[in-house]
């Protein structure tokens, strides 16, 4: 621009009081003046218009909103680099109160921390979630037997549930009949001999008076037999004709005492 | 208690070690650095990235705070300003937005900056006009050179008095005031260059 001589200001004062002008700040002579050599030069009054012309678009700008995680994002990566605690300096006219709240603060700076009270709050909010879906209620701790025998019986009452429930299971039952059935499949028919022969060795055996644990095992081993098909190996021939011998021989004397 | 004590209370537990002080000031300062920082980089994406790392920085040189040199606002708009010109020199934010010299849309026509930036809300269509206005002034504030653009942005977005500015800036109040009238004139010219029915 250049300097043009007007009557009361030159331009370069009027340029150096420009921004004052605009922002209304400039007062009394001074801004008489301004207005004065503004109004007779030509290039300091197109200076003048375009510089508030630029102000008053600048000030039409409005504020931004920041991103709803910009804070979070900043505490997170400043939280947890927090600088050394300075030593807190106490004056000596402070009471007892106000050194301990300012030692306190000092200790517990690093846990009073967002992040922390958000990390304390889930886990309690889980706990009491599990708890609840459990069905625990902190009302029942009051009909809790703690005593010895309480504890025993609370302890064998559960495992007897948890044996029980797991022996109803479905799946469970599905899956033991199923492995019984592979086992079953994958024996060969020289084993089935094999049983066979060595149930006709131990037949004599049977004769021998029995127990009642015997008989009832007896009685088992005859009932999986069944299940497995083959009933007549459950007692062997040899064995049936003895006892049918001794019956006849039975007959046999009862007839002559008679 | 004045506000400028309430602050430097709130400096002093922040670097005694509490949190609490600090998120304080992450609550209280960060919408005005993140709009430094916007005006200033052109984008959001930079803005939210750089206003998170003049936290950062903060966070570091908190205790180096001088209380008897200057207000608090003043020290963080100039620790804002030293990160966005270290930025600018390394030339991440070098970049100069073009799209200032596309044609503007159909419906804009008939109507020029000035009309859209005096009525900002009477209509839908008004308000639309005026956040068009106001991406074109934004547009073209990235025009200006950083000298200029830091200070209309101190001055006229975050209405910091000369001395303040001059404090951040390192440079004299008449140096300020030099830089201020040149940014405003540039960016009425900018846009009217861009916009011939600027009126």
């Amino acid at each position: 621009m250049t300097d043009h001589i007007q009557p009361g200001m030159p331009c370069a004062e009027v340029e150096a009081l420009l921004a004052e002008a605009i922002d209304g700040t400039l007062h009394g002579a001074s801004l008489a003046a301004f207005e004065a050599h503004r109004d007779s030069c030509p290039a300091c009054r197109t200076m003048v218009e375009e510089a508030s012309r630029g102000m008053h678009w600048l000030k039409g700008l409005d504020e931004v909103e920041p991103p709803r995680n910009l804070v979070h994002n900043i505490l997170a990566l400043t939280i947890g680099q927090l600088p050394e605690p300075h030593p807190v300096v106490v004056s000596r006219g402070e009471g007892w109160l106000e050194r301990l709240q300012g030692k306190a603060s000092s200790i517990f700076a690093p846990v009073v921390t967002p992040r922390f009270a958000m990390s304390l709050g889930m886990a309690f909010f889980s706990i009491t979630m599990l708890l609840s879906i459990a069905g625990f209620h902190v009302a029942d701790l009051r009909n809790v037997d703690l005593s010895a025998k309480g504890v025993t019986k609370a302890y064998y009452a559960a495992e007897t549930r948890v044996v029980r429930y797991y022996e109803n299971i479905r799946l469970v039952y599905e899956i033991e009949t199923r492995v019984r059935d592979l086992r079953r499949a994958a024996t060969p028919a020289n084993d089935q001999q094999q049983q066979q022969q060595q149930q006709q060795r131990t037949a004599p055996q049977n004769n021998q008076p029995k127990g009642d644990d015997q008989q009832d095992k007896d009685r088992r081993n005859q009932n999986y037999n069944r299940e497995m098909g083959r009933p007549s190996l459950a007692e062997s021939p040899a064995s049936s004709n003895q006892v049918m011998d001794e019956v006849n021989s039975q007959a046999r004397l009862n007839r002559r005492k008679a | 208690m004045d506000d400028a004590q309430a602050v430097n209370a709130l400096v002093r537990r922040c670097v005694a070690g509490d949190a609490a002080a600090w998120q304080e000031i992450v609550q209280q300062y960060h919408r005005r650095i993140y709009n430094i920082c916007y005006r200033f980089s052109g984008s959001t994406e930079d803005a939210s990235d750089l206003t998170q790392e003049v936290f950062i920085k903060m966070y570091r040189t908190l205790s180096t705070y001088d209380t008897s040199r200057a207000a608090f606002m003043t020290w963080v708009t100039t620790v804002t300003r030293n990160l966005l010109v270290d930025h600018f020199r390394k030339g991440k934010y070098d970049r100069v937005t073009d799209s200032l010299d596309a044609v503007p849309g159909g419906q804009d026509e008939g109507l020029t900056l000035a009309e859209k930036l005096e009525d900002p809300s009477a209509t839908p269509e008004d308000r639309m006009q005026s956040q068009q206005a106001q991406k074109l002034v934004h547009q073209a504030l990235a025009k200006l050179s950083p000298e200029l653009r830091e200070a209309v942005i101190l001055r006229d977005l975050q209405d910091m008095d000369y001395k303040e500015i001059a404090i951040v800036l390192k440079v004299p109040e008449g140096t300020v005031k030099s830089r201020i009238n040149r940014g405003r004139t540039e960016l009425a010219r900018v846009l009217q260059r861009n916009y011939r029915q600027v009126s």
